[in-house]
């Protein structure tokens, strides 16, 4: 009997808590448990610590010709071999994923700058604001996205890093604007935004603080879905020779350069293929892990 | 009353597509005509040479003129003529070039969905054996790889790890000869286009079988002594299939896109191929006719794919 009043307060106490951390907590609980998607994330991890390091060392030039023997295969010096210039490939490799994770996040971000506010207003307002938005998505979605990304670079002039972000990101908003409409959408007819309007809260405050937190989840898990998406766009528009121009190097190009010589050293192919499978599989595993541990009642 | 409904519909969808289709073109003629520089700079010609040039093609006339003729030339079917190899016409160009894209992408929409069906019923009735598991994670992978990566590696073991193997004897030849391949020269890059789609394909048909084959009718035709290949093909698959067709639409979509990277990858004349060289080579002309015609294939595929379900599934009405 002496322990009830401890008992009463934790029961008093703890719920308190456990709500404010309620999403996140429970969402980290499952993630925990998907071994898959954490494997994806610690490589996803040591990746962005490549690209970090990249920026500052790597063990020869991106850009310097000459450093290896061309076509040179792997060697101790060298664990990676050498491009038809007798560049370092490992060394390009490094730079080529500072480059795949700047365009796939610097993208989602242009992406959720764009997509969320658009989204939020034209559900929550409906009327022509959501009409307008609606044909615009709409034409969008009636052309091929990868040409339009294709003739964006072309009409802004070939291309600095900026441009790619921007080009693949007109690209891929409308997925966002489209989810986050959805979701305002539903949302605005829920009780507790009712009971905001009651209490008289502005627009603003009902998007920013009641609309935006609960559609959360979901926007987490289409924008990193979203990188990978970017990761690809780049490479393609690089493997056409139309993305990031050399000699700064990029997946996309490697393996365009590689695909010319398959013949006589396929490591120079290789290479950026296998990191760009296994970059775009970790993120498609990471992503789908979010949304099973964020969303739990969205089925794939 | 029924039919009345169906042609509003399709008429609303041509509107749109139309719409599209002049958005599309507008932007990008107007912005690529105001790009600086033209395809004529690099010839170093005189000045007196240059204006000559620009004049015939009528390159030296407001922009809306322009542009007023190249919607007219577009609603006789006309592109114009090219600026790189000069006075070739598009029209008949880029129309043999589209026959052979679709001769690549046929065949690849006819592995996506053959391979990815049969991938994805096999796993279903196997459901949680070797074989599920191989044939599921042989879907993840497919769809995690860019097609040209597949293609890369189809090329690796076709043209260079089979010609080591056999000696020289058996090997796929990188390059294409005559205007359309021959079906061996076909089938690879056909492969690598069609892959990844396979793999959604595969999945999306086992998630379907999955819950088709636990529903009561199918108990029914098995407690009527049906064979079960009878209750799979016949009753299940057919149920089966509605989700599937809900993809063509993006999957036919896919297939044109993809085909640009695996044109240019295996050498193949299609539209894909010229698309990109006439970007590389500035021969405006011709990126906005190809271009134009993609926006015009995708919005009659979709409008095409969208018609059929009503035939398949009879629930669905316009």
């Amino acid at each position: 009997m002496g322990t009830q009043p401890v008992a009463v307060t934790s029961l008093l106490a703890e719920p308190m808590v456990r709500r404010r951390a309620g999403l996140w907590t429970d969402a980290w609980r499952r993630l925990r448990r998907n071994r898959l998607a954490l494997a994806a994330a610690a490589y996803l991890l040591a990746l962005v610590g490549v690209a970090v390091l990249a920026a500052f060392w790597t063990p020869y030039s991106t850009t310097h010709q000459g450093v290896v023997l061309p076509y040179q295969g792997p060697t101790a010096a060298h664990p990676l071999g050498g491009d038809a210039l007798g560049r370092d490939v490992l060394s390009r490799l490094m730079g080529g994923a500072q480059i795949s994770l700047l365009v796939g996040v610097g993208t989602q971000v242009v992406v959720l700058v764009l997509g969320v506010p658009l989204g939020l207003l034209a559900g929550y307002f409906r009327g022509w604001l959501d009409a307008a938005l609606s044909l615009v998505i709409n034409i969008f979605y009636g052309v091929p996205d990868l040409l339009v990304a294709l003739i964006l670079i072309v009409l802004l002039g070939h291309s600095g890093l900026g441009q790619i972000i921007f080009a693949i990101a007109v690209t891929r908003w409308m997925d966002m604007a489209r989810l986050v409409r959805g979701q305002a959408m539903s949302l605005r007819e829920r009780e507790f935004v009712e009971a905001a309007r009651c209490c008289g809260s502005g627009t603003f405050k009902i998007l920013s603080r009641h609309l935006l937190p609960n559609a959360l989840g979901p926007i987490i898990v289409q924008a990193t879905l979203g990188i990978p998406q970017a990761i690809l766009f780049e490479a393609f528009l690089s493997f056409l020779g139309l993305g990031v121009q050399p000699p700064t190097p990029s997946w996309g190009s490697m393996a365009a350069d590689g695909v010319q010589a398959i013949r006589i050293s396929p490591h120079i192919v290789l290479a950026p293929t296998i990191a760009l499978s296994v970059t775009l599989m970790a993120f498609n595993f990471v992503g789908d892990g979010l949304r099973d541990a964020l969303d739990p009642r969205q089925r794939r | 009353m029924r039919w009345r409904g169906t042609l509003l519909y399709i008429g609303q969808r041509l509107l749109l597509i139309a719409f599209t289709v002049l958005a599309v073109s507008s932007i990008v003629f107007i912005g690529i005509h105001r790009l600086p520089g033209s395809v004529f700079v690099s010839e170093r010609l005189r000045a007196s040479q240059m204006q000559a040039l620009l004049h015939q093609y009528g390159l030296d006339r407001p922009l809306w003129e322009q542009y007023r003729d190249f919607l007219l030339g577009l609603l006789h079917g006309d592109l114009g003529i090219s600026y790189v190899n000069q006075g070739v016409r598009i029209s008949p160009l880029v129309g043999r070039e589209a026959l052979v894209s679709a001769e690549v992408g046929g065949l690849a929409l006819l592995f996506t969905i053959g391979l990815g069906m049969l991938l994805g019923v096999l796993a279903a009735i196997r459901q949680n054996t070797w074989l599920d598991y191989l044939f599921t994670s042989t879907a993840v992978v497919g769809y995690s790889m860019p097609n040209f990566v597949i293609a890369t590696f189809l090329l690796l073991i076709f043209a260079v790890f089979l010609q080591h193997l056999t000696g020289g004897l058996l090997y796929y030849q990188i390059g294409w000869t005559g205007t359309f391949g021959s079906l061996g020269e076909i089938a690879i890059p056909a492969f690598a286009l069609g892959f990844p789609y396979a793999s959604v394909v595969a999945r999306l048909t086992r998630a379907s079988m999955l819950e088709v084959i636990r529903q009561d009718y199918i108990r029914t035709a098995r407690a009527k002594g049906l064979p079960e290949q009878l209750v799979i093909v016949r009753h299940a698959l057919r149920n089966a299939l509605i989700p599937v067709i809900t993809i063509l639409g993006p999957l036919v979509v896919g297939i044109l896109t993809g085909s640009v990277v695996i044109e240019n990858i295996f050498g193949i004349p299609g539209l894909g191929k010229e698309f990109v060289q006439s970007i590389l080579n500035r021969d405006y002309n011709i990126v906005v006719g190809v271009f134009t015609m993609y926006a015009a294939l995708v919005g009659i595929a979709n409008l095409i794919v969208d018609l059929l379900y009503p035939l398949i599934d009879p629930r669905i009405r316009y």
